[in-house]
């Protein structure tokens, strides 16, 4: 008699887990087809740098005691989960796609990973990124180059690139990346998928690598509105080793979710709709709040004159919080001691590990800190930061939720921007002003354009993920963008 | 604006290869022009440290609590050690 089988490519968590706990399928099986897949089509895409076979293995089996025994099953019961590079999971490598910290193992878990493991998730393995989540394109990778899944000639987005293509290729339902101007929602839409950056404090980052502190959210990608809003349930809340984390009043739970845009005040900002921005993008862009309109939303043209000035401010406050950050690698505590003096050895070990954009990002830091610049460019930026912030608080007393693009452009060929700096900021000019006042941003499919995805951005303010995964989600039910997967080979 | 590479290198402690030297040195000044616009953004009356979420200080009971496997982890990853210490080249030696 044949065991029974589940097709796990482009399955949803809710799909999986049902299918679990109905005994329609084991956890076992579900892993080992997940893991199956994964080894025999990621070599187009490049998403994982490791799978956790025997873990993961044995993880999905002690799911399947649980059933036998008859336990309750925790919330993301046997759903096999990705994570970024730049998370912890004790006993496994973690690099952060860098070369400084190649023989690394996490001596912990991130908090996170241990609320994952507590809701029954499988860790599959850890994915591509680009080097310590500095990048729009996972081509700083110091170990391999992820493609996008739509056309693999072309980028996925980045920084957490590899956790969006497992999501978007169908190998595993959730992935978790870390978004600091955009990480997690600029892939998503250049993917074709739901990215979800909550609100800053919402999610513990004890255990996540630091990029910029003040920036930082773990961030969950998947197919649907409804996983991400899972996988955000299960992750976040108040943590004590994370001072920075806030205790939540409000609890996401995506069986509440009332999905409605009727009555829904959405505001659109002027500045979201630049020069320079791919055409097709914008028409595709207001085609979709076209169908907001249509569905009863409130369309609300605002201006958020500040908002010219948040990429800025933000490769002010971001280089200035990462060198600091990467202060930390110097190859004394862990990493790649280099021989000779203190100075010495700090300068080959830096000088050996760091990729190229690190490099500029810890540079442009350490400039804007230095003695006769730090009041011109850091503390400049931080008044600019709490004027955007009034501007979006002013804003949001008149509308629910801000809407635009997520992208200024559909993801373009491996290579072009690699050279040009600047050409790559730019492609996080709509998504760092979330990072840099703190707010809750989603990015979900809304058409294509030249035959790519194209990403719809809402923001809600400071820990109302609520309205905003309500927009989302309503959005989704009457458009079926999601349906939509990258054609098989 | 005066951009003296190889003081921030210092500052930075970083070693460049010749062609990152080439390469940063053309990048990072028109960068810095970029992000210099903000010199012309009117934030007076602004105060710098405003940008904060409703959290302050966060404390918690001074108790130890004590996670050894957690500490062995930490201990094997120092690349050079005597017993439990990292070893660590002399601070002021030359």
């Amino acid at each position: 008699m044949t065991k029974p089988s589940m097709n796990t490519r482009f399955a949803t968590a809710f799909e999986i887990r049902a299918a679990i706990a109905n005994k329609a399928v084991t956890a076992e099986v579900v892993t080992r087809d997940v893991l199956k897949t994964i080894r025999e089509e990621d070599g187009n895409i490049g998403a994982f740098l490791e799978t956790f076979d025997d873990e993961a293995i044995a993880s999905a089996k002690a799911i399947d005691e649980m059933i036998a025994r008859g336990e309750e099953l925790p919330r993301l019961a046997g759903v096999p989960v990705a994570l970024k590079d730049n998370m912890l999971v004790k006993g496994h490598r973690a690099t952060s796609g860098s070369r400084i910290l190649k023989d690394y193992v996490a001596p912990y878990d991130a908090t996170v990973v241990a609320r994952l493991k507590a809701a029954g998730a499988i860790i599959v393995g850890r994915t591509n990124m680009d080097e310590f989540a500095m990048g729009s394109s996972t081509e700083t990778s110091a170990w391999q180059k992820t493609f996008n899944p739509w056309d693999t000639s072309r980028i996925p987005g980045g920084s957490s690139g590899g956790s969006c293509a497992a999501v978007a290729a169908g190998f595993v339902p959730i992935a978790l990346g870390s978004d600091t101007g955009g990480s997690v929602r600029q892939p998503a839409a250049l993917c074709g998928i739901v990215g979800l950056k909550p609100s800053y404090g919402r999610v513990s980052r004890y255990g996540l690598m630091a990029l910029a502190s003040s920036f930082d959210q773990i961030a969950p990608f998947a197919r649907t509105v409804a996983d991400a809003a899972l996988a955000l349930e299960v992750i976040e809340g108040e943590d004590e080793r994370d001072a920075t984390s806030v205790s939540l009043s409000e609890t996401t739970v995506p069986e509440l979710m009332s999905p409605t845009l009727k009555g829904v005040k959405v505001g659109v900002p002027k500045e979201f709709f630049i020069d320079g921005m791919d055409e097709d993008v914008r028409s595709t862009v207001l085609a979709a709040l076209e169908t907001m309109r249509e569905q009863g939303a409130e369309i609300v043209d605002i201006s958020l004159p500040l908002l010219k000035v948040a990429l800025p401010a933000y490769y002010i406050i971001q280089p200035a919080e990462a060198c600091s950050n990467l202060g930390r690698f110097d190859g004394m505590r862990y990493g790649t001691r280099a021989p000779g003096s203190l100075e010495a050895s700090y300068l080959e070990a830096r000088g050996e590990g760091f990729g190229r954009e690190a490099k500029r990002r810890i540079m442009l830091g350490a400039f804007i800190l230095s003695a006769g610049y730090v009041d011109a460019y850091y503390k400049k930026a931080l008044a600019v930061r709490a004027a955007l912030k009034t501007q979006f608080d002013n804003a949001f007393k008149e509308v629910d939720v801000i809407v635009g693009p997520t992208s200024p452009v559909v993801a373009w060929k491996v290579g072009e921007k690699f050279d040009d700096p600047m050409a790559m900021y730019l492609a996080d000019v709509f998504t760092v002003a979330t990072n840099v006042i703190g707010i809750a941003g989603i990015s979900i499919p809304c058409g294509f354009a030249h035959g790519l995805p194209v990403g719809l951005q809402i923001q809600a303010n400071h820990l109302e993920e609520g309205k905003m995964i309500s927009v989302a989600a309503a959005y989704e039910a009457a458009t079926q963008w999601h349906e939509q997967v990258p054609v098989q080979k | 604006m005066d951009f003296n590479i190889d003081h921030v290198a210092k500052l930075a402690k970083l070693t460049l290869t010749p062609e990152e030297r080439e390469m940063l040195a053309t990048q990072l000044p028109s960068i810095l022009d970029y992000i210099g616009q903000l010199k012309d953004v009117d934030t007076s009356g602004v105060d710098p440290k405003a940008y904060l979420t409703s959290a302050t200080n966060v404390f918690r009971d001074d108790v130890v609590v004590r996670n050894l496997d957690e500490r062995d982890a930490l201990v094997a990853a120092f690349p050079k050690r005597m017993g439990d210490a990292v070893e660590v080249p002399g601070v002021f030696a030359e």
